[in-house]
């Protein structure tokens, strides 16, 4: 199976080991990923809301790299990916906005036809590789392994984009959990708000958002907690010193990258999903 | 293919469908409740009642009214989504009392963020004073051209959204900023939606929508979704109506928006995001009071001061450079 690869910027950055553990997972999964070297920012929050014709065009340009290429396009971040699905929803129902966008993109020989189907990562699991097959590949079963889910927001809300009357219901990264052989638990922060939007402007609200949900994993039995998405990991792995000193007890509960959970289970060692280039450091139960 | 976006709908009765299946006509509700007074302090109450074709949570706490508890506090007026009076928080999330459906246990509280007059009615004052710090009425800078007033539908998109609100405050309640306390200033999201009303209109004194908006501590939504996922009138507010709001405080108090046109900035520079580059552009020397993160960062290579200095020649920064450059700046 090919995909067009869209890592976005945290994966290129403060979490290179999402990248490199991705791609060492999808060999794994016999999923080929084909890299769009050109592809921009989809504009996170920011430039969504001040700007946001230039939002659409970024966007939508990704979305033309993937179609040209005649591939699916895999995305590894929430924020991206909904920024990708809204952008794409938006120039389907707006036919002037598509329109502007392409005469925009006209200067590059792209034009965007509406074809490209976004998929993140944990959606490829169940879609393209499927349970069955997945499970058939997992040659470590993670036994013993309490794992707390964090969905992080922009993979389960908004509504009119995933069709949950309650986001609380989704259950995908439990039922993988279970599937690679964790337990896993259920406590208040699974679908609840890591903060990372406001972080750079202003840290306090996602310290205090964020450290109610580990408190509340760790208090539940997580051992470790897992997220798709890498900017929650940001707030949940780095700022994990600073939340502990605000709420003044130690936490240390290691936080695994979805695609990391994924390879230990398929038998990847830890330093070929980069595990140790995070904060806390995660042991496997024994 | 299964779709992956919904696993867990069918199982945690999502949707409608098994939403009604789930409980059968007769079968006893279970409804606790989350009473206080002043003479007996806060405590859980249960109470249970027979499920009707089609009951209401409202159903449900006017039988309970009536058959057990008649001092239950409780608001409600039109019984038909139109007052926005019912809000209640049941299972954990914001309904209107008259437009849900029961669920076979139910847990109701009073909405959160606003202090509880008695049982399930709160007190709504603290919303409406920020909704009136707001200014929320209309002051035209041009004369009344008489009617009709003509209006294309994509300049009154977004306010007519707002227009749609009915003063529930679920979303206030359901907004973990908001439930952060004093912490932040951010208004809120119902305050945001009234304010919306008027400031998204083009009609609209652009002074009048400037200083609400610099009352509104609006960069300090977290853009959850939250608010939009318990909306009964189901308005976009993130999307549409938080979003053009921010993008008015760019444009009218740009000082507010440091964060955004930092990161609008970078973008157009590298093509994507540098990390060092946005925090340093945003946060000038207040970057001093992270220094430890950003040593325990640097230690397990998660910034690299050399490519925030100098690695600005990405693939993606021309066509970045162009889309940006060409938008002439944020709209």
């Amino acid at each position: 199976m090919k995909f067009a690869y869209y890592p976005g910027c945290s994966a290129r950055s403060t979490c290179a080991e999402l990248n490199v553990a991705t791609h060492r997972v999808a060999q794994k999964l016999g999923l080929d990923l084909v890299p769009i070297e050109s592809a921009t920012c989809t504009g996170a929050r920011e430039l969504r809301a001040i700007d946001p014709l230039s939002f659409y065009t970024l966007n939508v340009r990704i979305l033309a790299l993937a179609e040209r290429e005649g591939l699916p396009l895999m995305t590894i971040c929430n924020t991206c990916t909904l920024n990708l699905l809204d952008a794409h929803a938006a120039v389907c129902d707006d036919a002037q906005l598509l329109k502007t966008v392409n005469e925009e993109l006209r200067a590059e020989g792209l034009q965007y036809n509406r074809s490209t189907r976004i998929s993140h990562f944990l959606w490829v699991l169940y879609e393209d590789i499927g349970e069955e097959k997945l499970s058939s590949l997992v040659t470590k079963p993670l036994k013993g392994l309490t794992v707390a889910a964090f969905y992080g927001c922009h993979i389960t809300r908004p509504p009119a984009r995933y069709g949950f009357v309650d986001s609380r219901n989704n259950a995908a990264l439990e039922k993988l959990a279970t599937l690679l052989g964790c337990e896993p638990i259920d406590y208040s922060g699974r679908t609840e708000c890591c903060g990372f939007h406001t972080a750079a402007h202003d840290e306090r609200i996602a310290i205090k958002l964020t450290g109610q949900h580990i408190l509340s994993a760790k208090q539940n039995g997580a051992k470790t907690m897992v997220t798709p998405c890498p900017l929650c990991h940001t707030v949940l792995d780095s700022f994990q010193k600073e939340i502990e000193k605000d709420i003044g007890q130690d936490l240390n509960v290691p936080i695994l990258h979805l695609p990391q959970l994924v390879g230990l289970a398929l038998g990847l060692s830890h330093d070929e999903l980069n595990i140790d280039r995070h904060m806390i450091s995660f042991d496997e139960p024994t | 293919m299964r779709d992956a976006r919904q696993v867990g709908q069918d199982e945690n009765f999502d949707t409608l469908r098994a939403r009604n299946e789930r409980i059968a006509i007769g079968a006893l509700v279970s409804i606790k409740i989350l009473r206080s007074d002043s003479e007996h302090g806060t405590r859980w109450q249960e109470f249970r009642t027979p499920y009707q074709k089609a009951m209401r949570v409202l159903d449900a706490l006017n039988a309970v009214a009536l058959q057990d508890a008649p001092d239950l506090a409780f608001r409600w007026f039109c019984g038909s989504k139109m007052c926005g009076t019912c809000g209640v928080r049941m299972n954990g999330r914001e309904v209107l009392a008259c437009w849900e459906a029961v669920e076979p246990e139910m847990r109701i509280e009073p909405l959160r963020n606003l202090p509880v007059v008695r049982d399930l009615v709160v007190d709504r004052t603290p919303y409406e004073r920020k909704v009136a710090s707001f200014e929320p009425w209309l002051t035209r800078t041009q004369p009344y051209p008489g009617f009709p007033e003509p209006m294309s539908h994509r300049e009154i998109k977004h306010a007519s959204k707002a227009l749609d609100c009915i003063s529930c405050a679920s979303c206030y309640s359901a907004c973990p900023v908001v439930r952060l306390g004093p912490l932040t200033d951010f208004a809120g999201p119902a305050p945001l939606v009234q304010l919306g009303q008027t400031a998204l209109d083009p009609r609209q004194d652009q002074h009048q929508v400037a200083r609400a908006l610099s009352r509104s501590g609006i960069f300090n939504c977290v853009s959850c979704y939250k608010c939009e996922e318990v909306c009964p009138a189901h308005i976009p507010i993130v999307s549409g109506v938080i979003e053009p709001l921010k993008a008015k405080t760019a444009q009218l108090v740009p000082q507010m928006a440091q964060h955004p046109l930092a990161f609008r900035a970078v973008v157009a520079r590298r093509g994507r995001i540098d990390p060092g580059e946005l925090i340093l552009r945003t946060q000038g020397l207040r970057v001093l009071a992270v220094l430890p993160r950003l040593l325990r960062l640097l230690t397990r290579g998660k910034i690299n001061p050399f490519r925030t200095l100098l690695g600005f020649k990405t693939p993606a920064a021309g066509p970045a450079n162009r889309i940006l450059k060409g938008a002439g700046g944020p709209s």
